[in-house]
């Protein structure tokens, strides 16, 4: 008993061990990359840089952000999470809702008619093809429109409130004199509030690490997003990364003074922090309702 | 006095038919973008399958030759498409037998730590990844295996001043490791999420029972807990069986450079149809790739439904 005792004691050090170092492993990446973005370029590239910066400098966030091209990158895609958010948030909870009213004809009908394309839809090419025939491309709008209607998340606020709001409360509300509008608006609205505030913030995190939109539909400048920019840059560092180090090889005097100037592995960690930063400082404080939806979800299932 | 009554009964009747109507109009009032969004954006693009079966044209749209089956035969005679094929099948094996398992553990551990604060924090920590973006993620990669990032320091520190210092992300040997440790840190911590809710659900009793009974912890965890939690991870192993012939673009798409040579199945379609126009070729592609991963959904809940009783639908 006791020796079984010591051992189940011994594991469960283990155990804490094993769960700090995961906790190193999710974190520390992000802290080294922040380093490297507060860190002078050049002095970067000496190496040995760890989870704090060596030669503290703002430099690489100035050099990203005098560029106007990122400014305006960071107010587009503001603009499309917000207004993605408030759209879909009203297009999936007025479609939940509706589809919570087993009385309403052909309810079924209007389910299984959303439910289908989550099986089989047409692909990346025809979505394509019908978005340049309706001028979709290279339009903001490209942004918006598709992601409105997300059927799992109607289906998630749907089992949401037929769980948790009996149906007497509308029925009960009707015979007070209350009409539909007012059902919805002062006691379904409010009552759903936990659920719609984790699908309101999937679908505001989803519309923000977004940039595969972009690279499909968008070739105009002026509407690429934040995300986007980053794949552009990361794509061309490794390119030219790899140059200068060939360069540095072949002809080594030219080629060391082109790479003491290039720096862009700062400007990409930077780059990382921009396009982080907003869900990093929102997650602590909201972390309660990105989780809720999940478990609310495999109740359901 | 008769009369008024009566007709206070029809204006009630007559009110409550209209209400009534009211009240359903208003009903697909609520329904009515959802239909038309759902409709235009995914029903729509259907009939553009049939591309796969033309020799389209810009110019002439969907006025294109019709060519039947060459298009899908030709594919399967294409080296890029079955080399393609074979890499998506490839890394989603590779998935299946460490990414899917991964959380599973992770959860069935995580539920053994004692401290409430402390569950808290390492669950609050290993969900945050999931919330970055995959660019963001292939963004921190870079950083971290640059040749004078963290890890080739790492390997100096610990090999001596004549390690070669290697660039992970431009090898191509490196390239099928670094998409499944890439995958693994991101979503191991967010899987696990559906795993400790299923724990959180098990009936405390079976586990005073299984400890009467003299079950060590090492048993109930194998008795118990494992036993409880397989529905859950069965409903889960038919829908990623149901995607194995997809890959994740994302990713793979922002991970590839000049000196990687690996194709999945949805890089191809995009490289081929939306890169360089060869839209028949592409469609036949994602085409092919839709249907069987539909019919593998069917086939696989047919079965398990038949051996495990468990199944979607």
């Amino acid at each position: 008993m006791n020796k079984n005792n010591v051992l189940s004691k011994f594991w469960g050090w283990i155990n804490v061990a094993f769960m700090v170092a995961m906790i190193l492993v999710m974190l520390l990446p992000y802290l080294h990359v922040l380093a490297k973005a507060l860190n002078d370029g050049t002095d970067t590239m000496f190496g040995g840089i760890t989870f704090y910066p060596r030669k503290l400098t703002f430099v690489n966030f100035s050099v990203l952000l005098n560029d106007a091209s990122m400014i305006r990158a960071f107010f587009l895609s503001v603009a499309r999470v917000i207004l993605c958010t408030i759209l879909g948030i009203i297009v999936q909870f007025s479609a939940a809702y509706a589809l919570t009213r087993k009385d309403l004809p052909g309810c079924k009908q209007i389910l299984l008619f959303l439910m289908i394309p989550m099986f089989f839809n047409g692909g990346i090419i025809p979505t394509y093809l019908l978005f340049v025939k309706v001028q979709l491309i290279n339009n903001f709008w490209v942004y918006v429109l598709p992601g409105l209607c997300t059927f799992y998340n109607i289906l998630i606020i749907k089992s949401y409130i037929s769980a948790s709001i009996p149906e007497s409360i509308g029925e009960s509300a009707v015979i007070d004199g209350a009409n539909e509008l007012i059902i919805l608006f002062r006691i379904i609205f409010p009552l759903s509030l936990p659920v719609l505030a984790t699908v309101a913030l999937w679908v505001a995190v989803g519309n923000w690490n977004d940039w595969s939109t972009t690279l499909m539909y968008v070739t105009k400048e002026h509407l690429f997003t934040l995300q986007y920019k980053l794949m552009q840059l990361i794509k061309e560092s490794e390119r030219i990364q790899k140059l200068i180090q060939e360069a540095a090889i072949s002809r080594d005097g030219a080629g060391a003074a082109l790479s003491l100037k290039a720096t862009p592995e700062s400007l990409v960690s930077a780059q990382v922090i921009v396009t982080t930063i907003p869900i990093i400082i929102v997650y602590p404080f909201l972390q309660k309702y990105f989780i809720k939806g999940i478990t609310l979800g495999a109740v359901k299932s | 006095m008769l009369n008024s009554t009566i007709i206070r009964i029809i204006h009630m009747k007559k009110q409550k038919g209209l209400g009534k109507l009211k009240k359903y109009v208003f009903l697909y009032i609520l329904l009515l973008p959802s239909i038309l969004l759902t409709l235009f954006f995914s029903y729509f693009p259907m009939p553009g399958l049939l591309v796969s079966f033309m020799d389209y044209d810009v110019f002439k749209g969907f006025n294109s030759p019709w060519i039947g089956l060459d298009n899908i035969k030709e594919l399967f005679t294409m080296p890029m498409f079955l080399k393609a094929t074979f890499n998506t099948l490839y890394i989603s094996a590779l998935n299946l037998a460490i990414a899917f398992p991964a959380p599973i553990l992770f959860a069935i551990l995580l539920n053994e730590i004692r401290g409430d604060l402390f569950k808290r924090f390492v669950q609050t920590v290993s969900y945050l990844p999931h919330f970055l973006s995959w660019i963001a993620v292939i963004g921190m990669a870079h950083s971290i295996y640059s040749t004078y990032g963290i890890v080739n320091d790492l390997r100096v520190s610990i090999g001596g001043e004549g390690t070669e210092r290697i660039m992970f992300l431009a090898d191509q040997a490196l390239f099928v490791p670094n998409l499944i440790i890439l995958n693994l840190w991101k979503t191991v911590g967010w899987n696990s999420v559906i795993y400790l809710a299923a724990i959180a659900g098990i009936d405390s009793a079976l586990y005073e029972a299984a400890s009467i009974d003299g079950a060590g912890k090492l048993k109930q965890c194998l008795c118990v807990t494992i036993p409880c939690i397989m529905p859950t991870a069965v409903i889960l192993f038919i829908l990623n069986i149901g995607n194995i012939f997809k890959d994740n673009f994302d990713l793979i798409y922002g991970l590839q450079n000049p000196f990687i040579d690996f194709e999945t199945i949805s890089t191809i379609v995009y490289k081929q149809g939306i890169a360089a126009g060869n839209y028949s070729m592409a469609t036949a592609i994602g085409f092919v790739q839709g249907l069987i991963g539909f019919i593998l959904v069917v086939l696989v809940n047919y079965f398990s439904k038949k051996v495990n009783d468990i199944a979607l639908w």
